[in-house]
């Protein structure tokens, strides 16, 4: 406590005026720390250990008390010399770009007025309440968005663009709330009167659907590295895809951010919890284990343990702590005690693995799990075969005295048979020799465990009793079959102690840590839990300034291609300032006010004429904002991996409709898990079917050697948490689309469909562009089409030119 | 990009056979999708490179040091006895413990050439082109296991999701070719690590490594579907193109430009892909130096030595390639030597053709494992216990790998280890000096070369690294 009122106070003598967001000629946060931050920090900053002649600039007083910064005096101030001298050896920063003549400037103007310091924008929470209205404006605004994001457009020499083609605005709409395209018959009715109403009604049908979650889902599950097997040699395969659906789900049902938070971190700890509530904790369960050889389990379980605490403080704080593991961090004001705290709070965790396995030294996940069927089919078989063992159970017992009764007999008759080797000894508490030696014991002379041992074996031997206790064994392999066990988050009965580890290394732990948070964020309230909950609560508190900000953003960046923050894991000192902060922290506060609703959010940001923006503009505005920062005009960008996958397989007709289940086994090229180095699952069970078409976010992910195709997109092996997706553009992706055999296979059913419609060529062609684009094909486009038809008198042809355009796989 | 360079660069495009012509299609491989970022960190190299490109041989499994190129007469005496408790205590390994015996080396060794390389007897042919190695003894890494040995190997981290030397280099030096990947992976088997080995990590997915394959289909769906004619895949590419460019005049993204020319270039890739893996235009001769007579079915380190020198050629910057079997816990005696026959000669025959051919001079060539092995014996099965033949467990305190062309002294033996092999007394090349090294080979000084990510620029060498500069030529 006593660190953090330092910390406080020192931000409150620093801050003389405080404008997070002021325009003024020399502002800190936007001018100023920018340049500290990426010169000097790394040796000035707040990591201790690794800190140069004792000098830190990230403190004023610190600063001051060096003489590095005299206010109001720059050339009394060392800082300065040191940048500018001509003497290499003291010329600072020593490594790298010297800082530039308007860096220079910018450092000597600040420290003339006072050089006064901001707490980081980030740390401070949102407090921009209404956007500011501009009477002067000419734009349909239907909503605050709007209006910061004009204020921008102004400042920049700006137009905004016009609304898109209904056609195409519906199509945009579809693929980013569900994922998918809209028929043609959505495109029709809404292209015929695309009213305000009807627009927002679309949106509200999108948002029912529930292909929303499963939108939604494919970018959680990249945060959440959720994947279908271990990682690393072996490779194992894991039975997560329950987490996967409950993600989907909750979605689904607008199941509240904060309440999606808690469920995840800390479902487990919530009073009574739900089976549910359990297999949402499988977030954290995703981790990636290294179960090789020799590999420690110790070490295993530390690596696990630190993924744990960068995933969520990247996920919910936007705060990249890795670096912690073995310092104070160089940049950000996290010190290395902050990190084990936080580690502290996964660390009550039961071990989870073991070194147990099978073959050469192979570790195993041990720890809790539940068990789930993939059906309601499924759920109602194994009611059924549970009754059965309930019967077989009650039969058991009826006919358990008469087996007694003829222990004696039955024992002579066991010894002298050769029926010891058939009977299955893993079955039963001890092994083959003591089963064996009990049965030689003379009666009189046997301990209680001994008779409850032979007891078993009588029942299961004995021609009174044996045919229920295998029946019964059967009837349990079925349920095994039929529901899969998921693993789930639980914490020891007893706190554990935890400890920072020196440099970073397990073997050398250091001074013991309690469960905390950082302290430069707001405080614990004193009633929760030193637990995950605890954690998960904090998370979500109305004074945490980062959850919701990072969360929109993320919520923003899958919508526009960008969040405001251009960097969405890290909000910290090194991040890129916010295009549009006060817009940011109006979403964030807007978030929170309406319940944490993720498709309140989300149709809010929809319903904006930002949004609504054509893509299709003038060279010149491409010219002067590349990458639509500012947002003169509307998002347009390739679609990600799985979603150019069912949009090719929805305008095709091929697409399943099927939620949730088993991961499935699209067509992929022979042999790619043969490759797995110690694999012992080999072969790719390939899905038949149904399962071939199945949206992209239910095909197996097999960390060791994914489907090429994801890869190929840009997906990921979801080794580790991944916030932001790369959006290449390679040739390599085009032999993809026109060479594998399930975009082939969707060519071809979209050749017969184009070939079964009515009318001449050009209304088929019409009617197919329509499928994949939306909009109507111009004369020339048809005009290009007709021609191809026409040389080879296929539509295959033309279906494998539609299905690649560069429209088709963009939004 | 202006709109003027735009339309210029349109039409540019349509000049070409296929609408594309040869200078642009050199962007294409490497071109960015987002038009704001430059093709390449321009500032790289930042002085003249030794090497222009790297071929790194990696010995799956860890070669054992003792029995390959740092011999130890002394653990002659020590066969049999536990080593020194002051040395061992505290060590982590795999599946021995540290009180396990010491064990000689079965293989004489001797000098060649006027370096002196030593040797053991395990490489009859690359002991005739010792002069071309630098050889060094002082390898050091962090980690006991294979997978987080290999990623420590290439990323410089022992975990997941780091981008490799090899997307490093791609990254930092962009592309000299025109029709292939820069950066292209060859192996006979996945290492332990697999694909991680050859990933991009955080740095933008075009730089990861490019897996060609053994066979008809060096790349996945190459082969245009059945039915589909060369002539009609042109018509479906032009049709594509068309209409991408119409689509250009309504959205004016750059983006579309790129796609079309992806597109043309998927098709070239289609013919220029089997061409480059058919090794059957190279002459018996050249064959018969990596060891590949025509009868032979086998050989496919062999082949992807060859292979690797046909990408170098054509400007290939970075090849991998992985050969898997070093792992000998209980095969000193026998499967170490099989595997060094299995490379020996490719390897030797890989340094002549190159320097035939005036190539070794600024392509490096890196020949080593992810780790070492003990100079104590490995005599049980580690899961089931039962007694095995003697082979070494697994070691990172010290190991040994050899460097040629590119800039490395010729004939040269750099750094030392203690009489066990144990651990390294002088001149200890530690991964991340070795990145560093390598890196500077390439013209590029290793702290100057980052990514921003997750608020940090991080790099290849992390925050460690010191060039050996002694063993630069």
């Amino acid at each position: 406590m006593k660190l953090r009122a330092l910390i406080f106070l020192t931000l409150i003598s620093a801050g003389a005026t405080v404008s997070t967001y002021g325009t003024n000629a020399s502002d800190f946060s936007r001018d100023v720390r920018p340049i500290l931050s990426g010169k000097c920090f790394a040796c000035h900053g707040p990591d201790a250990e690794g800190r140069k002649a004792g000098l830190r600039l990230d403190q004023r007083d610190a600063a001051i008390e060096d003489h590095a910064v005299v206010p109001g005096a720059p050339d009394k101030s060392l800082i300065l010399e040191r940048v500018t001298t001509n003497d290499p050896d003291d010329r600072m920063p020593p490594k790298g770009a010297h800082l530039s003549a308007s860096e220079v400037q910018i450092l000597t103007d600040w420290i003339a007025s006072g050089a006064n310091y901001e707490q980081h924008w980030a740390y401070v929470k949102p407090k921009v309440e209404k956007a500011q209205q501009d009477s002067s404006l000419e734009w349909p605004t239907t909503n605050p968005i709007d209006h910061f994001v004009h204020q921008r457009l102004k400042e920049k020499n700006l137009e905004p663009s016009a609304t898109a083609q209904p056609a195409v605005l519906l199509r945009r709409l579809s693929l980013d709330l569900v994922g998918l395209p809209p028929s043609i018959e959505e495109v029709s009715e809404f292209e015929n009167a695309p009213s305000e109403e009807r627009y927002e009604a679309a949106i509200d049908r999108l948002l029912a659907s529930k292909h929303f979650g499963e939108k939604w889902a494919t970018h959680w599950l990249d945060l959440a590295r959720y994947a279908d097997s271990n990682g690393y040699q072996h490779d194992d395969l894991r039975t997560m895809w329950p987490y996967r659906d409950w993600v989907i789900n909750a979605l689904n049902k607008d199941l509240p951010f904060d309440q999606f938070t808690i469920e995840q971190l800390a479902g487990d700890l919530l009073p009574n919890p739900t089976r549910d509530q359990l297999i949402a904790t499988g977030f954290h369960r995703n981790v990636p284990g290294n179960f090789s050889g020799g590999s420690k389990v110790d070490e295993i379980r530390a690596n696990m343990l630190h993924d744990r605490v960068s995933t969520t403080g990247q996920v919910w704080l936007g705060m990249t702590m890795e670096c912690c593991q073995c310092h104070d961090h160089k940049f950000d004001p996290i010190s290395q005690k902050d990190y084990y705290e936080l580690y502290a709070y996964f660390n009550q965790s039961i071990p989870e693995v073991s070194m147990e396995g099978v073959g050469m030294f192979r570790k195993k996940f041990i720890g809790a799990d539940v068990s789930v069927v993939a059906s309601s089919e499924d759920a109602r078989r194994v009611k059924a075969i549970k009754k059965q063992i309930r019967l077989e159970r009650t039969a058991l017992e009826n006919a358990k005295p008469a087996a007694l009764a003829d222990q004696a007999r039955w024992e002579k008759e066991f010894l002298a048979s050769d029926r010891e080797k058939d009977i299955p000894w893993d079955r039963f508490p001890w092994n083959l020799r003591n089963g064996a030696r009990f049965l030689n014991t003379p009666l009189a002379e046997r301990s209680g465990d001994q008779n409850e041992n032979i007891h078993a074996l009588l029942f299961y031997d004995h021609r009174f009793t044996g045919p229920y206790e295998k029946a019964i064994d059967r009837l349990e392999d079925a349920i095994d079959e039929i529901s899969a066990r998921t693993m789930i988050m639980k914490d020891a009965a007893k706190p554990v102690q935890s400890h920072i580890f020196i440099r970073g290394d397990y073997t050398n732990p250091g001074a013991s840590v309690e469960p905390g948070v950082p302290d430069v964020l707001h405080a614990l309230d004193s009633d929760l839990p030193p637990n995950r909950l605890g954690l998960a609560r904090w998370l979500v508190h109305p004074d945490n300034p980062l959850t919701a900000r990072v969360t929109v953003n993320r919520f923003w960046a899958e919508i526009f291609g960008q969040g405001i923050v251009s960097t969405p894991e890290d909000f910290g000192m090194q991040s890129t300032p916010p295009t549009h902060p006060e817009l940011l922290d109006w979403l964030a506060l807007e978030f929170v006010r309406q319940d944490w609703s993720i498709k309140q959010i989300i149709k809010t940001i929809v319903m904006s004429s930002t949004y609504r923006q054509t893509a299709a503009v003038a060279s010149d505005l491409i010219a002067k904002d590349p990458s639509n920062r500012w947002l003169a005009r509307g998002p347009r960008f390739r679609l990600p991996a799985e979603l150019i996958r069912d949009n090719i397989l929805a305008v095709s007709g091929r697409l399943s409709g099927k939620i949730g289940g088993p991961s499935v086994y699209p067509p992929q090229p022979e042999g790619l898990w043969k490759e797995i180095s110690g694999a012992d699952v080999k072969i790719y069970p390939t899905s038949e079917g149904e399962d071939r078409y199945r949206r992209g976010l239910y095909t197996f992910l097999r960390r060791g050697n994914p489907n090429p195709m994801i890869l190929n997109f840009d997906g990921s092996n979801r080794s580790a948490c991944i916030i932001k997706r790369d959006r290449s553009n390679t040739p390599v992706q085009a032999l993809n689309l026109l060479n594998a055999p399930d975009f082939t296979e969707a060519a071809h059913a979209f050749s017969s469909w184009i070939a079964e419609q009515s009318g001449d060529d050009e209304s088929k062609i019409t009617k197919a562009f329509r499928k994949a684009v939306a909009r109507d094909p111009s004369k020339p486009e048809i005009k290009a089409l007709k021609t191809l038809h026409q040389k080879h008198r296929d539509w295959f042809s033309v279906a494998q030119v539609i299905l690649n355009l560069d429209e088709t796989i963009t939004k | 990009m202006n709109p003027i360079n735009l339309l210029k660069r349109r039409e540019f495009l349509r000049q070409g056979t296929l609408g594309i012509g040869s200078l642009a299609l050199s962007h294409l491989l490497q071109q960015d999708s987002r038009a704001s970022t430059p093709l390449k960190p321009s500032r790289f190299p930042n002085f003249a490179p030794k090497a222009k490109r790297v071929i790194f041989l990696h010995m799956v499994g860890g070669p054992s040091q003792m029995d390959t190129f740092d011999p130890k007469p002394e653990l002659d005496k020590w066969d049999g006895r536990s080593l020194p408790a002051e040395l061992t205590r505290g060590q982590k390994f795999a599946f021995i413990t540290p009180e396990a015996r010491a064990i000689k080396s079965p293989y004489s060794f001797a000098s060649h050439g006027q370096g002196g390389v030593v040797m053991s007897e395990l490489f009859p042919h690359l002991s005739k082109v010792a002069d071309e190695l630098t050889v060094i003894r002082s390898m050091k890494t962090n980690e006991i296991n294979h997978g987080s040995g290999e990623l420590f190997l290439h990323t410089g981290h022992g975990r997941l999701g780091r981008p490799t030397f090899g997307a490093w280099a791609s990254y930092g030096l962009g592309s000299e070719n025109n029709n292939l990947p820069s950066y292209v992976v060859l192996k006979d088997q996945h290492p332990n690590a697999g694909p991680a080995a050859w990933s991009s990590g955080f740095l933008p997915s075009k730089h990861q490594g490019v897996l060609f394959r053994t066979g008809a289909q060096p790349l996945f769906y190459l082969d245009n579907p059945e039915g589909v004619t060369r002539g009609q895949r042109k018509d479906v590419i032009d049709t594509i193109g068309q209409m991408n460019d119409l689509a250009f005049d309504r959205y004016q993204d750059p983006e579309i430009q790129t796609r079309i020319a992806q597109y043309e270039l998927a098709y070239r890739m289609q013919t220029a892909v089997p061409e480059l893996a058919d090794l059957k235009s190279e002459p018996e001769h050249v064959l018969n130096l990596y060891g590949l007579n025509k009868e032979a079915s086998g050989g496919a380190f062999g082949k992807n030595c060859l292979l690797a020198r046909r990408l170098i050629e054509r400007g290939v910057r970075f090849v991998q390639i992985f050969n898997k079997g070093w792992d000998h816990h209980q095969s000193i005696y026998t499967g170490l030597p099989r595997q060094a026959r299995n490379v020996d000669q490719a390897c030797a025959g890989l340094l002549t053709d190159l320097k035939q051919r005036g190539l070794l001079e600024d392509t490096l060539v890196i020949w080593g494992g992810e780790f070492g092995r003990t100079p104590m014996v490995q005599e049980h099965n580690a899961g089931s216990g039962a007694k095995t033949p003697p082979g070494r467990d697994h070691h990172k305190e010290c190991f040994s790998i050899w460097m040629a062309g590119g800039g490395v002294k010729k004939g040269f033996t750099y750094g030392s280890t203690d009489e066990f092999g144990f651990g390294v007394t002088e001149n200890e090349v530690h991964v991340h000096d070795f990145h560093a090294t390598c890196m500077h080979l390439l013209g590029i000084d290793h702290e100057l070369l980052t990514h921003r990510h997750q608020g940090r620029d991080f790099r290849l060498t992390d925050v460690h690294g010191h060039v050996a500069h002694d063993i630069i030529a």
